[in-house]
């Protein structure tokens, strides 16, 4: 077969191929381009989730009739004029090819009409073939429709999902763009149906809350900090309303709407500890750095993007999630049922106290301890606590009676406090005097060679012995202060390395250290000093984030005082 | 025939207060949390068992009105005891019940049938292994029991060796990090003897011999260990199972070639040891020592608290310089059992155990902890 030149509608099919996969692709770069132009009103409107048609309507800047063509000519566009200006793209299109490809597969109308013209005129590019400028009656603005998408592109519409899937992307992309602009009036119909309706908001916070879900408005952290030409705004959510997936994080890079691997470990690293590791904190992320450090021309979807200080802003929107979290008073509220008529004070504790009871292993009977109390920091005078059924610390607070998990407390305590010595340097390792000998259900010599440099962090000194038992020489410090059996210590830390293979250092790091903290720390029923409390309690206001365990379960909850009151009939 | 007995309220509180730490605390067999008291031939005696250990105190500041015998549980009688003001209290069986009087103050506690008692802690003179005095024998338990592990696991034991060779009794116990020797002559002997005593018996053996003049025999059988505290006022007698396993082979612990030696003030370096700990935590509970000719400089660290720096005078330090870690508790807890004046460190190396000594009876060996 002869080499040729392929045709212009063949290039830009191929090029759509990368641009335009789906509807929701389409109606994020016609709403981009809408966004361009200046416009504060934008509407989409889908037929079949897209298939049959997509509308985007807006009161941009509009298209002066003799450009039309031009606007759906490949790599014409004006907002790109040399080859420097893509080293500070501000706008969100620029490689002029979106019209183009779009057209390229579809059925595209453009018709416009700019604010101060006198009319409007439309073109329509049917699948590559590129009409003639008409005259056309149309509103200030610009309004795109494309019909047939990938009529003539088999391949690509049989990777299409159903229409209500597709109108759920449509969906998710209109809620980045629109919380990337607030000021913006957005409007979604599918199949002649309301589906997102965002009038422009005054503040970004509004128009979150609108987006995320009004049950988040009192649970929404505003963050923000600027370091080194980096600049972060936005709001995260408490830890109580993770997801279990992502669906909740809205990442803008410059205005853009991103996709970032970095970003999302950023916010996870961020929220390490308060939440369970499978869940993903509620954010909405607004990035802002110099155009100049950022190629967005990676991909033409732009979804991706290459940061040139990718570590610089990790850094940045993981300590300012950080320091939002910590400055915020996280401690969740103890649900209480609703007050009824006649209030059964049997019930009001809630599953909280009740549930937890069952599990007190057969100890002493249920004693209720000393009170008693302690200066803890200096703002507040003193801190009324006590030990009830040598589980649970009561400590007053202002806002009412937190209850604490004293095992979660203490096992959060530790975990930081180990963590922060492994940062500086390995854990002092008592010396043992005769090995201590511990068998293992796999080859010895290889689990010792795989555990060996975490081992040596954390003060335990392995060898093989035989071929399925190993000597430990030395063991943790803290572990043997806190009397923990070092022979099954190692056993489960065997156990655990198998399962973590392929973890990287510092996950398999934090997964060991969390075993040491809940193997080293106090165990519920355990009794506790008066002397034991008030430094758990001292700690706990030391430690950044006491509020949850390792796993991210809760160490502390509250009652408040407007809901004691509310159920003994007080207010 | 129904008990009645008037004792001096001081001397029966302190008997059933030795009595009553026999007895279980947790166990499903009421009579094994009782105390046994039987009235006879001018004497009250208390008997009192867990199972495992056995202990019968006899006391003589009695006034016996009638023989006879009940079984009580013994934290309730200990505790109205304890709290009488009077000088005397009159105990008087009514069936299986006791009433208890004071001059203002009557109390009645319902009791057992005395023929469930389990048996009473019995010496058998036949089988004496060795005797001491109850001075010495305190001596050398509270240098060796301390070392012994707190918790008793596969890999640790909670006790203390026993091991007579002629008239050269060697207490010995270990935790793994540590490891106590208390040597003591004792007054009868031949032949040679090994076994394990658990710290609860010792921790009991040490409460009986506040007497350190009174004699102690003692017998040691297949499984069981005896004692007899042959105290003028109040002769005791303790009955203990023996826990069974091998103990480590302490001598090969004990390090040979230790290079470096040195000679310091027992109260000195207590006190360096406690001001130096001072900043040290959970999972850093380690105080380094440097040593060099004629000082010795104790230091520690917290990441989140601060340092501390203490320098004492060492004398005859030869060697090069060097350094090591220890848990400072460990060091502390082997100067609290010695009264010697000067103790001896010897060591090798950062990584080696330590050697503590004080004079001929006591020698420590300590694992070091390493960084």
């Amino acid at each position: 077969m002869p080499i040729r030149m392929l045709p212009m509608h063949v290039v830009n099919q191929i090029a759509a191929g990368e641009v335009v996969e789906r509807p929701a692709s389409v109606v994020k770069e016609l709403i981009e381009n809408a966004l361009d132009a200046g416009a504060t009103h934008v509407t989409v409107d889908l037929m079949d989730g897209g298939l049959e048609s997509i509308r985007v309507r807006d009161d941009g800047d509009g298209i002066v009739s003799d450009e039309l063509p031009l606007a759906i000519a490949p790599h014409a566009t004006s907002k790109v004029e040399t080859a420097e200006d893509l080293d500070g793209i501000a706008t969100m299109g620029f490689r002029g090819e979106a019209l183009a490809s779009i057209g390229s597969v579809s059925r595209l109308e453009v018709v416009s009409r700019p604010r101060d013209a006198a009319a409007g005129a439309k073109i329509v590019a049917d699948h590559g073939d590129i009409g003639s400028v008409e005259a056309a009656a149309s509103p200030p603005g610009t309004c795109m429709t494309v019909g047939r998408l990938f009529a003539r592109v088999p391949a690509r519409r049989k990777f299409l999902r159903t229409p209500r899937a597709e109108t759920g992307r449509v969906r998710r992309v209109i809620r980045d763009l629109a919380a990337a602009h607030p000021g913006v009036h957005f409007v979604m119909t599918s199949d002649g149906v309301t589906r997102l309706e965002l009038p422009a908001h005054r503040t970004l916070r509004d128009r979150l809350v609108a987006i995320l879900g009004r049950e988040l408005a009192d649970s929404l952290i505003e963050i923000e900090a600027v370091r080194d030409g980096v600049s972060v705004t936005g709001v995260v959510g408490t830890p109580e309303t993770a997801r279990p997936a992502s669906t909740h994080q809205i990442i803008c890079l410059n205005g853009r709407p991103i996709a970032d691997r970095a970003i999302k470990q950023a916010l996870r690293e961020a929220y390490r500890g308060l939440i369970e590791p499978s869940r993903h904190p509620v954010a909405a992320l607004f990035i802002g750095v110099d155009p100049s450090r950022v190629d967005v021309n990676v991909h033409p979807a732009k979804t991706e993007v290459r940061l040139r200080d990718e570590r610089l802003i990790f850094v940045v929107i993981r300590d300012a999630a950080r320091e939002a979290l910590k400055q915020h008073d996280l401690v969740p509220t103890m649900p209480l049922p609703e007050v009824t008529m006649s209030p059964q004070p049997r019930q009001l504790f809630g599953s909280g106290l009740t549930a937890t009871e069952r599990s007190v292993a057969p100890t002493p009977p249920p004693q209720t301890s000393h009170v008693a109390s302690v200066p803890v920091d200096g703002v507040r005078p003193e801190v009324r606590w006590m030990q009830v059924h040598d589980m649970w610390l009561l400590v007053e607070d202002e806002h009412g009676v937190v209850v604490v998990d004293q095992h979660a407390l203490h096992e959060r305590v530790l975990f930081e406090q180990v963590l922060e010595r492994i940062g500086e340097s390995p854990l002092p390792a008592q010396q043992l005097m005769v090995p201590v000998a511990v068998d293992v259900n796999s080859d010895a010599a290889e689990v010792v060679t795989a555990l060996t440099p975490l081992a040596r962090r954390l003060g335990l000194d392995i060898a093989p012995l035989g071929p399925s038992t190993l000597a430990v020489h030395a063991a943790p410090v803290l572990l043997v202060e806190r009397r923990v059996d070092i022979a099954s210590f190692v056993e489960d830390l065997v156990d655990r390395a198998v399962a973590m293979q392929g973890a990287d250092d510092e996950t398999a790091l934090r997964d060991v250290v969390d075993m040491m903290a809940c193997k080293a720390a106090v165990k519920a029923g355990d009794r506790l000093s008066d002397r034991e409390i008030r430094d758990l309690l001292e700690q706990r206001e030391a430690i950044e984030r006491s509020t949850n365990c390792p796993h991210g379960r809760p160490t502390s909850m509250r009652l408040t005082l407007d809901d004691l009151e509310r159920h003994f009939g007080r207010s | 025939m129904a008990l009645k007995v008037i004792c001096d309220q001081a001397a029966l509180a302190e008997a059933l207060n030795t009595a009553g730490s026999v007895v279980a605390s947790r166990t499903p067999s009421p009579v094994l949390t009782c105390v046994k008291l039987t009235a006879g031939d001018g004497r009250l005696r208390l008997a009192a068992t867990d199972g495992e250990t056995a202990m019968v105190l006899d006391l003589d500041r009695v006034e016996v009105d009638a023989a006879g015998e009940v079984l009580i549980p013994a934290d309730k009688l200990t505790q109205i005891v304890r709290e009488c003001t009077d000088p005397t209290v009159t105990l008087e069986a009514d069936g299986h019940a006791l009433h208890i009087r004071g001059d203002d103050s009557r109390f009645k506690v319902f009791g057992f049938d005395p023929q469930e008692a389990p048996p009473e802690a019995h010496f058998d003179d036949e089988g004496v292994d060795c005797t001491m005095d109850a001075g010495t024998l305190a001596t050398t338990v509270a240098r060796s029991l301390f070392a012994a592990a707190a918790e008793h696991t596969r890999y640790a034991i909670n006790g203390v060796l026993y091991h007579r060779e002629g008239k050269r009794l060697r207490m010995v116990a270990t935790d793994g990090r540590r490891l106590a020797v208390a040597v003591a002559d004792c007054g009868s002997g031949d032949g040679e003897t090994s076994c394990i005593i658990p710290a609860k018996a010792l921790g009991l053996l040490r409460r009986l011999s506040k007497d350190p003049d009174a004699g102690v025999r003692i017998s040691v059988g297949e499984s069981r260990i005896a004692f007899r505290v042959d105290s003028a006022t109040a002769p005791a007698t303790l009955v203990s199972s023996l826990v069974e396993g091998r103990f480590p082979p302490f001598e090969d612990v004990i390090p040979k070639e230790q290079d470096k030696k040195l000679t310091c003030d027992r109260e000195q370096l207590r006190s360096a040891i406690r001001r130096a700990s001072l900043l040290t935590t959970e999972e850093s509970r380690s105080v380094r020592m440097q040593f060099e000719s004629k000082q010795l400089t104790l230091s520690s660290h917290a990441p989140e608290m601060g340092e501390a720096e203490v320098t004492i005078e060492v004398k005859g330090y030869e060697g090069d310089a060097m350094e090591i870690g220890f848990n400072p508790a460990y060091i502390a807890d082997a100067l609290k059992v010695i009264d010697d004046d000067d103790i001896t460190l010897e060591l090798k190396a950062s990584n080696k155990p330590g050697l503590l000594r004080a004079g001929r009876d006591f020698t420590y060996v300590l694992m070091p902890v390493t960084v």
